[in-house]
């Protein structure tokens, strides 16, 4: 067996850009774990995020929160857990507490994960995301499945400014190029 | 120039002198000023040639109607055509140039055609060019193309930035004029989130342009606090510098919005925007519309009320000698106007007893005009009022139809209108300022109360001025050529022609005389023509009817409909996981899809892409080679039913798919037709890994999201997308299990242990998670192996410093088409649309004991005929040649000709495995035809080939090699 250890490269290589007072950073040690809910069996998952992790069962648009994860809903029958130092065994352990109560896939690397902040941050994301951001119509702690600049994107709302927005990781570099122009085109 | 007919009062900042360029020479005008009012105020009547007489055109209007005043704003990258002068927001250091004449503007020697006139009607083009036919394309196309068209593109590329946007509130006002401006602070107040969006730079509509008063002000003033006010309140977005040219489905508007000239060059131009409203209130005022009499084309017969706007917001005098020609009382407003002005009113004309303009008469301005009892009258400006058109534009845009308003001798909005929109204001044929102001804050406060807010109406003091339009529009009284369309120069003979050759209806003479097409759409034009119309067949307008409108409201630039979907980054790209590692060590990439791909890897000395490939092909199959193949759909699969939900989805059978063993798989479309194919992976009783062709990825994935969600809801199956997930190499060779000992963890590989269509998931290099499966593209003994997508680029390096030892070689997309060729894989070339399983001479596969999406239509007898098409190899008789893609197959001595079509060439590489060319094809009973020698016949690349039918699978027929 050789002696090679492979290190990960983060889509973007840790992206850490401030545009004016805004600020998009590249989220590098996420670990994210799809759920799919058996069909019939969302009573039973939603009382083991309970039991388990004091996870509540996200409703469609919003999300959940515990010490570990923030449970995001994906469509009706699948949800993503996001949190913090991805380890090779994350999904495994998820799986493992789930107990055939969910069905696991490893998310981790099929996203790039952008926090994004700062005063001009609405502005500039009315030119790439058509989900509407006033902060009543989108409250903290919201989510949603969108487009943004031709490609497809979750958009969570962390803060008044503050948001969570990820995408493919695959055209990472042409997501974080459509974030970055739209802030200076804004600011 | 010093600004001539610069006059006193307006609403222009004298403070801000502005300088720009007219046709090579230096003006100034002032901050506030359009470039119209600033041409005018420096005496520039003559600002174009019209568009088939290249009669001289003067500035007409005084809003986005402007039929005449189309020029040419900047030069090079920046030059723009067509740009309406009456829309351009005067800024330091612009340059404009007048447009369509040869030689100088006042010597346009195309003005022989004014002379031609005659000759050269409505619909001439349609006669006159018939013979000779020769002359078709190479003289009647050329001169016709150099004669059409007005301004023209510099055939540089556009440098400056545009973007697009989304927008939402519950009520979109267009129009900030009074009915707009009262309709916002009514449902600002009540607490509605309300986008206001006109065109102008200077919100007001025609308060800006009148000398109304409200609550004891001036009506600019009035309007600049209303402005100040709604600029104060967070739930209020003004946009001015913006207009909203179309109406789409489900309460959708599109919004142009113009940065204001001179502003950071490093931000959008223009802007387009996606405007999500609840409700929407059109408010888009009313045209002005001309009177029809001989040479009512000149410079300097201008709208009446662009009159007042000139001297009344800019502080122009469009002519030192006005006479005033009207059909409504605004006309004699506009004589008074003048006066307080002391500009000479020379004549007041009253249609509407009777009083009539005969002729004009002036070169390049007009100079005079002729009365009915031939008095003559000196005139250096006409102000016409022909009453008013309102805007219904938006109104239309969902197949809205106007109706006719006697009482305004106008169109107004139908029942029709798009959802949620009301319309209010002298958009809904509302005259006087009173009614117009209420009309506003009574739709404001009913969208208001609809959507559970409470409004209050608060009126301003103000009263009604006179309207009184009688529905004068030709007046008639000469002979001479008088014009309905300004822009397209259509005159009234243009129509009365269209008339008797049979084009009767408003929507044909429409299209016969071009009468309403082009920038201004038939703003000033559509009413006049439509009342010529229904004079010479002695109707009503309203029983004449008249086309309706559809978007763009007013021009939208192609760069502003891009936005920033053009050169890198006219799409998003996907990276492969190893990109990084590609780039540093020679790749040459290609676009496959929306991905990036090495298509091959070149060493020193090769002095071509054949050498690469041909290394690249050798060395994999001497060795052992290594490709990224993470572009390939992934789609992770699970749940109690995954299997069946496989069984339905395959055309053969993946009921009873071990555990760790992978299958192929055969999608048909419900037709029958084969559409994608890959490989599936059972990880676990629930659990599977599809691969799908990349270029299929995004509508495998559909299409089982479809048959999962609608067809049968009934399955516990759920799918996810793990294309980016998992980066995905090809190690392909004889070398390939050796190799790949070195890199799993705790795994035999042996043929026994792990054979051909194996799977598991595993570890590689002492952790990282991985995923191996025994799948062969290329033919050879060969492994896919799958880590997460971030340690691709890491994973490529770590297989290549492994392979050292064994010469291994990455390779890129050509040498893997080259193998899959060699080896007889059908891919998309082969998988086109057209072709069926029986064609692929996969018909057995199609399993008649289960029901799965495309079976019954796959088995139609057409579609299972064995005499015909099959795919077959082909190689060159001679070593030597070349094969074509696309090459017919015919029999020798066959004439090329459709009956004797055998089929296609669909795939062709050069074999280094093999030395000379090879090829894949669909030939008519080709299974029967191995051996034989038929004809390749490329009439559009050129010669016949001789080639002999064989196997398609080129190397290993048996499978040996990858089953070893």
């Amino acid at each position: 067996m050789a002696s090679i250890t492979l290190e990960p490269i983060a889509p973007l290589g840790g992206l850490d850009l401030q545009i004016g007072h805004n600020r998009v950073i590249e989220q590098v040690d996420l670990a994210l774990v799809s759920i799919a809910i058996p069909l019939g069996g969302d009573d039973v998952l939603a009382q083991r995020l309970q039991d388990h992790w004091g996870l509540a069962s996200p409703e469609p648009t919003q999300t959940s929160t515990c010490d570990d994860w923030r449970a995001v809903s994906m469509t009706a029958d699948q949800i993503m857990l996001i949190g913090q130092g991805d380890r090779p065994t994350t999904e495994a352990e998820i799986a493992a507490k789930l107990n055939g109560t969910g069905y696991t896939t490893n998310q981790t690397s099929a996203w790039v994960c952008l926090e994004v902040s700062g005063p001009d941050t609405v502005a500039a994301f009315a030119r790439i995301c058509p989900i509407n951001l006033a902060l009543a119509a989108f409250p903290i702690g919201a989510s949603a499945r969108t487009m943004m600049d031709h490609l497809g994107a979750l958009i969570i709302r962390l803060d008044d400014d503050c948001f969570q927005v990820l995408s493919a990781s695959s055209s990472a570099a042409s997501f974080a190029h459509a974030v970055e122009t739209s802030y200076r085109n804004v600011t | 120039m010093t600004q001539s007919e610069r006059i006193a009062g307006g609403l222009i900042n004298r403070s801000q002198k502005l300088t720009f360029t007219w046709n090579g020479t230096s003006l100034s005008g002032f901050e506030g000023d359009t470039l119209a009012s600033a041409l005018l105020a420096n005496g520039q009547h003559l600002v174009g040639r019209s568009f088939k007489y290249h009669r001289p055109r003067g500035i007409f209007s005084a809003g986005s109607e402007e039929p005449n005043a189309l020029v040419t704003l900047g030069s090079g990258a920046a030059q723009e055509p067509n740009t309406r002068a009456t829309m351009v927001e005067l800024a330091d250091q612009i340059t404009a140039q007048s447009q369509n004449h040869r030689g100088p503007l006042g010597w346009d020697l195309m003005t022989v055609n004014d002379l031609l006139s005659s000759f050269i009607g409505a619909g001439f083009y349609y006669k006159t060019f018939m013979w000779p036919r020769s002359f078709w394309e190479k003289v009647y196309e050329p001169v016709i193309r150099a004669s059409a068209g007005l301004g023209s593109l510099s055939g540089i590329a556009d440098d400056s930035s545009y973007d697009h946007g989304f927008l939402h509130c519950d009520l979109l006002i267009i129009g900030a004029g009074p009915a707009g401006l009262m309709a916002a602070l009514t449902a600002a107040r009540a607490g509605l989130q309300v986008i206001v969006a006109d065109e102008d730079f200077l919100p007001g509509g025609r308060l800006n342009a009148e000398m109304y008063q409200i609550d004891a002000m001036p009506g600019a003033a009035w309007a600049a606090e209303q402005v100040a006010e709604l600029a104060q309140m967070d739930n209020v977005r003004l946009m001015s510098r913006t207009t909203v040219y179309g109406a789409f489905d489900h309460g959708i508007y599109g919004a142009l919005e113009v940065a204001q000239p001179g502003s950071d060059s490093t931000k959008p131009r223009q802007i387009v925007w996606r405007i999500y409203t609840k409700r929407t209130i059109l408010a888009s005022g009313a045209t002005e519309r001309s009177m029809i009499f001989a040479n009512n084309d000149r410079p300097g017969i201008m709208q009446a009320g662009a009159v007042r706007s000139y001297v009344n917001r800019y502080g122009v005098g469009p002519g030192r000698h006005v006479a005033v020609l009207t059909n409504n009382d605004d006309g004699l407003r506009t004589a008074e106007d003048l006066r307080a002005k002391g500009i000479t009113v020379t004549a007041v004309l009253d249609a509407r007893k009777g009083e009539a303009v005969k002729n004009t008469f002036g070169r390049r301005r007009v100079s005079g005009i002729i009365l009915q009892d031939d008095t003559s009258l000196a005139v250096d400006c006409l102000a016409v009022s022909g009453g008013w058109s309102p805007n219904v534009h938006l109104s239309s845009h969902q197949r809205g139809r106007p109706v006719w308003d006697g009482d305004i001798a106008g169109f107004i909005p139908g029942a029709d209108q798009s959802p949620g929109m009301v319309v209010c204001g002298a958009a809904k044929g509302v005259f006087g300022l009173a009614a117009v102001l209420e009309s506003g804050a009574r739709v404001a406060g009913d969208i208001a109360t609809d959507l559970g807010c409470h409004a209050k109406i608060d009126l301003p003091d103000t009263s009604n001025e006179a309207v009184g339009t009688a529905p004068i529009f030709d007046l008639a009284a000469s002979k001479g050529r008088a014009w309905v369309d300004l822009q397209n120069d259509v005159t009234t003979k243009d129509i009365a022609i269209a008339q008797a050759e049979g084009f009767t209806a408003a929507e044909h003479m429409k299209r016969y005389t071009t009468l309403g097409m082009a920038t201004d759409q038939g703003k000033t034009a559509n009413v006049l023509g439509l009342a010529v119309m229904a004079n010479l067949q002695n109707q009503t307008i309203a029983e004449t009817g008249t086309t309706i409108f559809r978007p763009p409201y007013t021009p939208v630039s192609i760069g502003a409909l891009a936005g920033r979907a053009r050169g890198q980054n006219f799409r998003p790209k996907r990276l492969t996981p190893s990109h990084q590692w590609a780039r540093e060590n020679g790749a040459d990439f290609v676009e496959v899809g929306t991905w990036i791909r090495p298509q091959w890897y070149k060493r020193p000395g090769e002095k071509g892409w054949r050498d690469s490939v041909d290394r690249e092909v050798r060395m994999t199959r001497a060795s052992v080679g290594i490709c990224d193949v993470t572009t390939l759909g992934k789609i992770d699969i699970q749940g109690r039913n995954a299997a069946e939900f496989l069984n339905r989805i395959y055309a053969n059978p993946f009921l009873k798919v071990p555990v760790g063993k992978v299958r192929y798989g055969l999608m048909l479309r419900e037709d029958g037709v084969a559409y994608d194919d890959g490989t599936t992976a059972r990880l676990s009783e629930t659990h599977f890994i599809m691969t799908t062709t990349t270029a299929n990825a995004v509508t495998v994935f559909r299409n089982l999201e479809f048959a999962r969600q609608c067809l049968w809801p009934d399955l516990d199956v759920h799918l996810n997308s793990v294309t980016d997930a998992w980066a995905q190499f090809a190690v392909a060779g004889p070398n390939a299990r050796a190799l790949l000992s070195k890199v799993v963890d705790d795994l035999d590989l042996s043929n026994a242990a792990f054979p051909f269509m194996a799977c598991t998931d595993c570890t590689v290099f002492g952790g990282t998670l991985a995923r191996l499966f025994r799948i062969s593209f290329s033919g050879e003994l060969a492994y896919e192996v799958a880590v997460p997508s971030r340690y691709g680029n890491a994973m490529m390096a770590a297989l290549i410093k492994v392979g050292h030892d064994f010469d291994a070689v990455p390779y890129g997309t050509e040498a893997l088409s080259v193998m899959r060729i060699e080896k007889g894989h059908a891919a998309g070339n082969e998988l086109n649309g057209q072709t069926t399983a029986h064609m692929l001479s996969m018909g057995a596969m199609v399993s008649q004991k289960k029901d799965a999406i495309g079976t019954r239509l796959s088995q139609r007898p057409e579609m299972i005929r064995d005499d015909d098409l099959r795919l077959m190899g082909f190689r060159p008789v001679d070593g030597g040649d070349t094969l074509i893609a696309g090459a017919h197959f015919l029999t020798q001595g066959a004439d090329a000709s459709m009956a004797n079509d055998q089929g296609w060439m669909s795939s062709v590489a050069y074999s280094p495995s093999l030395g000379h060319a090879v090829g894949l094809g669909f030939l008519k009973r080709g299974a029967d035809r191995i051996g034989e020698t038929i004809v390749a016949h490329s009439p559009v690349r050129g010669g016949d080939i001789l080639v002999e039918v064989c196997s398609p699978h080129h190397i290993d027929p048996k499978g040996e090699r990858q089953r070893g």
